[in-house]
């Protein structure tokens, strides 16, 4: 039978898993055991297993930060900082640029929901996705500009350049992405 | 502040002596878990709470100073039994020694102040 009372040594004793992370297996495990052992104990020599009950066993035991906290102390295991985070929106936005047409756009329009560019940057990666609207002009001017000279050439390399500046910013955002990413530790 | 002052000079003087005294509870008799920290708790200002009895008593265990048995209970599971070894009563006169000659004088300080 599971009771409000079974709930909260249940909640208590994950919150405390969850704290131990950083601890060596075997000793994780030793000291989730004997704390469970202990709210069982306690629960066995008190009459009621009323909810108010369970509350000030588990009061008594303290927050589970402070046990991984003192845990910690006790083997001298550093706290380990969460691991950054995988840039998900910065990778989409990435492969998005590489992606003609459609994808140009939406990499131009996601790089602004960054907070790991800067201004400078997403200015260039919204330049280079939208630049094939330039070539789409181009394209169109073109076959007006009439036979082939300094004018028509000038063109076609306009047209090539706007093809090929998504993927210049895309590699460009990649590799300010990179310098971002190695430089958070320091900046803390 | 004040008390702010105090909690940090008893957490200070805690942490040295917390794990001999956890010794010497389990000199004469071997304890479960529940059965010790209780008992540590009725000690004045010695442990805030008690959950954090339980990494040390891991610690203690690991350095050999104490050892765990599992023993039938009137009531409910098996319990662990702390007990401890050879090296934890070792550990246990070593302090206990110094225990008494750090005290005498700190005590003599505090009593005489500067006076000669």
């Amino acid at each position: 039978m599971t009771t409000t009372a079974d709930t909260l040594v249940d909640n208590y004793l994950r919150d405390l898993e969850a704290e131990l992370r950083d601890l060596p297996p075997a000793r994780q495990r030793e000291i989730l055991d004997e704390v469970g052992e202990h709210i069982t104990a306690a629960r066995a020599a008190q009459d009621t297993q009323s909810e108010a009950a369970i509350r000030t066993v588990l009061e008594r035991l303290g927050d589970p930060a402070d046990i991984a906290a003192e845990a910690r102390e006790r083997f001298g295991v550093q706290a380990e900082p969460a691991k950054p985070a995988t840039p998900w929106l910065e990778v989409i936005t990435l492969v998005a640029l590489v992606v003609p047409f459609l994808g140009w756009v939406v990499g131009a329009v996601l790089v602004w929901l960054s907070r790991r560019w800067t201004t400078r940057d997403k200015l260039i990666g919204t330049i280079g996705g939208l630049s094939w609207v330039v070539a789409g002009l181009g394209t169109t001017i073109a076959p007006r500009v009439g036979p082939p000279g300094p004018a028509a050439i000038t063109v076609t390399g306009l047209i090539i350049a706007a093809f090929v500046l998504p993927y210049a910013a895309a590699i460009y955002l990649a590799i300010r992405l990179r310098a971002g990413t190695n430089t958070v530790p320091a900046t803390r | 502040m004040v008390s702010a002052k105090r909690e940090s000079l008893i957490t200070q003087m805690r942490r040295g002596t917390l794990e001999y005294c956890v010794l010497a509870l389990l000199r004469d008799q071997a304890r479960y878990g529940f059965d010790l920290v209780r008992s540590l708790a009725q000690a004045d200002g010695l442990i805030t709470s008690e959950g954090t009895i339980y990494p040390l008593l891991s610690r203690l265990r690991r350095d050999g100073l104490v050892t765990t048995t599992w023993h039938e209970s009137p009531s409910g599971p098996p319990r662990r039994y702390y007990e401890l070894t050879p090296a934890g009563h070792q550990a246990l006169e070593l302090f206990t020694t110094e225990w008494d000659r750090f005290t005498d004088a700190v005590d003599r300080l505090l009593q005489q102040g500067g006076s000669p």
